[in-house]
């Protein structure tokens, strides 16, 4: 039997973030979550924290949590996000430093510190959640796709400045599914991205989970600064 | 200085010479030209460091603060300037 991981993932309260948090504590993993919201669910094997993910003395307090308590993190997928679709130049501001707060932001300070104490373990494993949306430049999701495609470039250096150190740091960009993420975004609209996929339907926990779990198996230990979309779509 | 301050010192100090990375010595250059540990190998000391800072003072403490980062000399040279600024960072 497989000894259980540490896994955090940030944005558990719902859709894909809540899905892998399903799934880590199935497979018999531990699980520390977090999100603005108090906990969609209840495991003796999670621990959630409610934070903002932009928040740098809530992330360094949680991750220090996460050692104490479980002593290590073979696992951080960061996976919080939040859109906002619109032309770009009806874009306030204020929605601008919202989108970058937390998907880039959030993203570097969980990555630099869960990376902190990998790099003192000299393993581990860093999944970070990237969109479609960029390499296909849609429309109307300029602020969403460029905060991504930031997390792109970040996640290619950061494979570089820590790899010698045995942590591996990949993104993940999934295909729209059926998450509160994209229940305000017309279906026409809809239709028209999932054409310019070479797989024309909507992404699965499973394709997802399928991704993560290439990215962390100890086979995998070569594979770094890749961004791998889903559905056939090309960076 | 008071009696308060070198005590506090001296415990910050021994604790930078006693998570140095085996091999380094405390005093030599610990990060910059001719120095002792590559980026990688500042980063674990310093993560390192942090951790062993929160074990014996309690509370949490970033050794890269924004502060820090923009000094004309480094902090993180030798043992001397890391042991400063710690010390800062502890009074704060």
């Amino acid at each position: 039997m497989k000894a259980p991981r540490s896994v955090v993932i940030t944005g558990t309260s719902r859709g894909i973030g809540l899905g892998l948090a399903n799934h880590f504590l199935a497979a018999g993993d531990v699980v520390c979550g977090c999100s603005r919201a108090p906990a969609a669910l209840q495991h003796e094997r999670y621990t959630h924290f409610e934070l903002d993910v932009a928040s740098e003395p809530d992330v360094v307090a949680m991750i220090r949590a996460v050692m104490r308590r479980h002593g290590r993190i073979d696992a951080l997928l960061n996976n919080a996000a939040t859109a906002s679709m619109n032309h770009a130049l009806l874009s306030p501001a204020r929605t601008a430093q919202a989108i970058f707060a937390t998907n880039f932001h959030g993203t570097f300070l969980f990555c630099r510190e869960a990376a902190k104490a990998m790099v003192r373990a000299g393993t581990g494993r860093i999944v970070n959640f990237t969109t479609v949306a960029t390499p296909l430049r849609l429309e109307g999701e300029s602020l969403y796709a460029a905060s991504k495609a930031a997390v792109e470039s970040f996640t290619e250096i950061l494979a570089r400045e820590v790899g010698a150190a045995g942590v591996t740091v990949n993104a993940l960009g999934p295909t729209p599914i059926q998450t509160d993420l994209i229940k305000n975004v017309p279906k026409a609209k809809m239709e028209a991205l999932l054409d310019r996929q070479a797989i024309r339907r909507f992404g699965e926990m499973a394709d997802i989970v399928n991704v993560v779990e290439f990215f962390l198996a100890p086979a995998s230990g070569f594979v770094t600064g890749q961004v791998i979309y889903l559905g056939g779509v090309q960076g | 200085m008071s009696p308060h301050s070198v005590a506090l010192e001296e415990r910050v100090r021994a604790l930078i010479v006693a998570t140095l990375p085996p091999g380094a010595k405390p005093g030599g250059v610990i990060f910059g030209p001719d120095g002792q540990l590559d980026s990688l190998g500042l980063v674990g000391f310093l993560a390192d460091l942090e951790y062993r800072l929160t074990e014996e003072f309690g509370g949490q403490y970033l050794l890269a603060s924004e502060q820090a980062m923009s000094r004309g000399r480094s902090p993180f040279r030798d043992v001397e300037s890391l042991t400063a600024h710690v010390a800062e960072l502890l009074k704060q």
